[in-house]
């Protein structure tokens, strides 16, 4: 009788262990951005579809104006602290997609600059400027919303405004599936990288 | 030019009341925007406010709060004017006060050294000098732990 229920209590506990280890997920977020293809221009001005460019890489991505002072710079510097402190086996593994969300002022042109200004290769760097539905297209897929706010004209009549915008970083698989995402300018750079070796084993 | 320079910032401000520390700024592109960043210390007996800032290479400056506008989402709008309480010290810094150089007139590279005014209801005006940066070494080594 003591055997039956000392048999019956292990095979209660290997119920127990098996049904959490099956709940737990490292990446709770598992969305295809593969169904649909977006099509930009990168920063030297050449058509490309996204995410088709990225496959097979991990990917870390980003939507930004270049008008932003503050947050958007804060972001990609993170990203460029991402790909700096990652070890030297996933240096060439990880690719950095920034979108504009502000795309009539960012043109490709514009993008160029504001990377160069801050030294991120194109090795692995892509800034992408599209036109308004392929912009909102992907903003819808990453659920990423930016607004115009404070709208005025200068002297010299050229619109300028800011955005309220998504503050955030996203991470990609290589089978270009949403894995992650982080908080953009305060992102914390040790989680994003263990969460990169992750998908990497 | 640099004695030139210290006797401007003597002159300029010779009571020591209000004292600029750490200035720095964000490196921006040509046409672009940026940010600048200081910690003002007041060690007056009285408040002061900070009410214009100069800085040659941009078209356009403006003082500049960045809020946190809930659902992710982050936003930045102009202030008129920072009120530093006596015997306080504010800071402007990433992610929140700043002063936002806009329309620059040329380049803002790694290294760049320029000059800004920045102008105190008492104390009047302090001319500081600031170096481009992309971000604060502090703030590096702190994303690095």
């Amino acid at each position: 009788m003591n055997r039956a229920k000392n048999i019956f209590k292990i095979l209660t506990l290997i119920f127990i262990f098996d049904f959490l280890s099956g709940c737990y997920q490292h990446f709770p977020l598992d969305q295809d951005l593969t169904r649909t293809q977006n099509t930009f221009l990168n920063q030297d001005s050449v058509q490309v579809q996204f995410p088709k460019i990225i496959k097979d890489k991990i990917t870390l991505f980003a939507m930004v104006y270049t008008h932003c002072p503050d947050i958007c710079p804060m972001t990609t510097y993170n990203m460029y602290l991402i790909q700096n402190n990652l070890p030297d086996d996933l240096k060439d593994k990880v690719e950095f997609v920034v979108v504009s969300f502000d795309p009539e002022r960012d043109t490709p042109s514009v993008l160029k600059k504001f990377a160069e200004i801050r030294d991120l290769s194109f090795d692995h760097w892509v800034f992408l400027s599209g036109d308004k539905q392929n912009t909102k297209e992907v903003m819808l897929k990453f659920d990423i919303k930016a607004i115009a706010t404070d709208s005025s004209y200068d002297k010299n009549g050229e619109l300028s405004y800011n955005m309220i915008h998504t503050d955030r970083i996203s991470l990609i698989d290589q089978k270009g599936r949403l894995r992650s995402n982080y908080k953009g300018s305060t992102a914390n750079i040790n989680e994003i990288i263990k969460d990169i070796k992750y998908l990497e084993n | 030019m640099n004695l030139l320079f210290a006797l401007l910032l003597v002159f300029s401000n010779p009571s020591d009341k209000i004292k600029i520390i750490d200035p720095w700024m964000r490196v921006g592109a040509q046409g672009q925007s940026t940010g600048l960043f200081f910690k003002i210390q007041n060690n007056s007996d009285k408040a002061d406010t900070l009410y214009k800032v100069e800085f040659e290479p941009a078209g356009l400056v403006q003082i500049h709060e960045t809020y946190d506008a809930g659902n992710d989402m982050m936003g930045m709008r102009e202030i008129k004017e920072i009120v530093i309480p006596a015997k306080s010290t504010f800071e402007l810094k990433p992610g929140s006060y700043h002063v936002m150089l806009m329309k620059l007139k040329q380049n803002i590279k790694k290294g760049f050294v320029g000059n800004a005014t920045l102008y105190f209801k008492k104390a009047g005006k302090i001319l500081i000098k600031v170096e481009a940066k992309e971000m604060m070494n502090k703030q590096m080594m702190e994303y690095k732990h």
